[in-house]
């Protein structure tokens, strides 16, 4: 069975159409890049995926290991294991970083039956980790993301990436606006993290992060659907010729 | 004192009942005192729509029960003390129940030179003329028909006198507990602290309230800082959910005085804590923070009145409130600069969260500035929660309930880390958080 099914996935935002029937389909232990140009919808297609409000679908299915993910409430399906990497990274004044994560932490642990992390354990887990992945851990002692300079939200986000351990990630654009060492972090952050129990979709416009993390599969996203698919050199191709065959052949 | 339609004044039968046999009685001043509160009272009556600091709040909520003036003697069985860190801090402890001073629950042992805390009623018998030249002095019974109404009964409370120079050495907690009888009972206690010229000390009020019966808190303090004195006064509002509580505070701070204030509103089913701030000497330095927190059909009323009267002051209120279901919440806000009063550096913001739809906020600031010299400015925002930030939380698998908990407390945990006591900036924090847990659930977001 597939980690991730995706079928003929319709959704409109303020009854716009976005998704035109998306399909895709993503096998635990394997990395998929969707590319394409801006407006193409794969920002919601992350949304999507992730539950967030305000995304209708209206028609199609999305099977998370075989259960339909798009029943379930945006907190359940991280709880079920489902991570998204934001492009903008929310700020929270007046929540701490550190708090924000072990509450998470605790919430998935609690869900997967195992112990909570007292306040200790869970500094020495996160200290691990960040140290594991080269991120300044001190970042969690300010507020979520408040005045955070763009490479350290997204630095963040694989953070907590790696402390919730999740078995499908989304990343959307997470390599947008990064200068190449951010990028190599978050590259490396990525591959530490690739596994035969986990699946990813790296949502991107660039073929640069792709130099890092080599996809198993590159889809191209264009007028809200899965217009082709090939190996990594589908991604060299883009780069090479620009996405300008798929909008013209779409419209 | 009839209202010209024959009738008297809700309540003020009572005061005019007990006037002669009452403690301090025969003392001229003190009756005369009292006298004038029944007779502003008997003219004004209850504050109603028609006046206009009291549009938002409206109180024929009193009308509907018979209260009767508590009976103090009366023995009550006392509940423990909440607010634990406060009440393991050292501090000088006195105790009210139903009003009246509970001597045996005191804790006034070795206070130092130049400190009293004692009964208001005990003062009246045994030292009136203490109480004399500050008693009534900074009150403005016209302003206040309620702090009249106060007056008119005036005979317990409490009395916090520091003399110049000496700084307390512990936190004084006067703690009001009210343990209502089968019928609805009325409180009319009285505060006063003194504080000489470079007197410090610090002030923490719990008001409690341990039943559901009605009952009504009229409470008045007068607080007066000479030259260079510094109170800090935190206050926990938390009266039995059917209480209406009503609080008047009149403020006189001589030159280079600092007052920092902070009022968290929890308790009763209408509230109203008023502040009227005279900022008489050159340099004085007000500071006014509060939190309230709304549920069901609560109505949280704060109303400011900050007067600059001298050269170079300051005044800060920072108020926030978070109002669920029903709840309504009231912020009124007035700094009034008056001619001469230059440098005046005046600062108001009023923050509202509404988590319901039937929720609301009436908010009224207001700046009246008659010096060309001055930086004054007010905000005030409403909102919901953010739905982005909302999301954001969800998507790491914290469960909705839980997600508005944490972005309430961090809106109001602004507020609490500007409070420099720790026993007491952890109990209000302990407040909140349990005030979270008992009313921001899943079935309270449907």
């Amino acid at each position: 069975m597939a980690l991730l099914e995706i079928r003929n996935l319709h959704a409109t935002v303020d009854n716009k159409p976005i998704l035109n029937g998306v399909d895709l389909i993503l096998d635990a232990g394997e990395v998929h890049a969707i590319m394409g140009p801006n407006g193409s919808g794969k920002s919601t297609l992350s949304y999507v995926l992730a539950g967030r409000d305000g995304y209708d679908v209206t028609d199609g299915e999305v099977l998370y290991d075989g259960r339909d993910l798009l029943a379930m409430e945006a907190d359940e399906r991280a709880r079920e294991g489902v991570f998204l990497a934001f492009q903008y990274p929310v700020e929270i004044p007046g929540v701490a970083g550190l708090t924000f994560l072990k509450t998470a932490a605790n919430a998935l642990r609690r869900h997967r039956g195992e112990g909570e992390l007292d306040a200790m354990d869970f500094l020495k887990f996160v200290r691990d980790k960040a140290d594991s992945l080269d991120i300044n851990a001190d970042m969690l002692k300010r507020a979520v993301n408040e005045g955070f300079s763009g490479g350290e939200k997204k630095r963040m986000e694989i953070l907590q990436m790696a402390v919730l351990e999740p078995r499908l990630a989304i990343l959307d654009e997470t390599d947008s606006g990064l200068d190449i060492d951010a990028l190599k972090v978050v590259a490396d952050g990525v591959n530490a993290l690739r596994g035969p129990e986990r699946g990813m979709l790296l949502i991107t416009h660039y073929q640069r992060m792709l130099d890092y993390i080599v996809p198993d599969r590159v889809h191209v996203l264009a007028h809200g659907r899965i217009v082709k698919s090939g190996d990594k050199s589908l991604a060299l191709e883009l780069e090479a010729k620009g996405y300008g065959e798929y909008l013209d052949a779409a419209e | 004192m009839p209202d010209g339609s024959g009738h008297m004044q809700p309540f003020l039968d009572q005061a005019l009942a007990g006037a002669a046999d009452v403690p301090g009685a025969k003392v001229k001043w003190l009756s005369d005192l009292r006298g004038r509160g029944a007779a502003i009272y008997g003219d004004r009556g209850l504050p109603g729509r028609r006046d206009e600091y009291w549009r938002y709040t409206n109180l024929n909520e009193l009308g509907k029960n018979d209260y009767q003036l508590a009976n103090g003697t009366a023995a009550v069985d006392v509940p423990p003390l909440p607010h634990r860190a406060v009440a393991e801090l050292a501090s000088y402890r006195i105790v009210f129940v139903n009003g009246r001073l509970r001597s045996d629950l005191c804790v006034l042992d070795d206070m130092p030179d130049g400190v009293l805390i004692a009964g208001l009623g005990d003062m009246i018998a045994a030292a009136p003329d203490r109480l004399q030249p500050v008693l009534g002095q900074n009150l403005d019974l016209h302003a206040m028909p309620l702090a009249a109404l106060n007056t008119a009964f005036m005979r317990d409370g409490m009395v916090l006198f520091v003399d110049s120079g000496v700084s307390l050495d512990k936190p004084v907690h006067l703690v009001s507990i009210v343990v209502p009888g089968d019928t609805p009972m009325m409180l009319q206690p009285r505060h006063l602290v003194v504080l000489g010229d470079g007197a410090k000390a610090t002030l923490i009020e719990s008001h409690i309230g341990g039943s559901d019966v009605a009952y009504f808190n009229n409470l008045v303090s007068e607080l007066s800082l000479g030259e260079r004195a510094e109170l800090n006064h935190y206050t926990f509002q938390e009266e039995g959910p059917a209480a209406v509580h009503i609080s008047a505070t009149a403020l006189n701070l001589a030159a280079a005085a600092s007052y920092g204030g902070f009022i968290l509103q929890t308790g009763s089913s209408i509230s109203r804590c008023e502040t009227r701030a005279i900022l008489s000497g050159p340099g004085a330095d007000c500071r006014l923070d509060g939190i309230y927190l709304g549920t069901g059909s609560q109505v949280l009323d704060n109303t400011i009145y900050i007067e600059h009267v001298a050269t170079g002051c300051r005044s800060r209120q920072v108020y926030k409130g978070v109002l669920d279901d029903k709840a309504r919440g009231v912020f009124q806000g007035k700094i009034h600069v008056r001619p001469g009063a230059q440098q005046t550096d005046g600062y108001q913001l009023s923050r509202a969260l509404l988590l319901s739809p039937r929720a609301e906020i009436d908010t009224r600031p207001e700046l009246e500035i008659y010096a060309d010299d001055v930086k004054c400015s007010h905000g005030a925002t409403v909102g919901e929660l953010d739905a982005e930030a909302m999301f954001y939380l969800m998507s790491r698998g914290i469960a909705a309930d839980a997600a508005r908990r944490i972005l309430i407390e961090a809106f109001v945990g602004e507020a609490l880390s500007e409070i420099r006591l720790s026993q007491v900036a952890e109990d209000f924090s302990a407040h909140v958080r349990n005030w979270l847990n008992t009313n921001i659930t899943l079935a309270a977001a449907e």
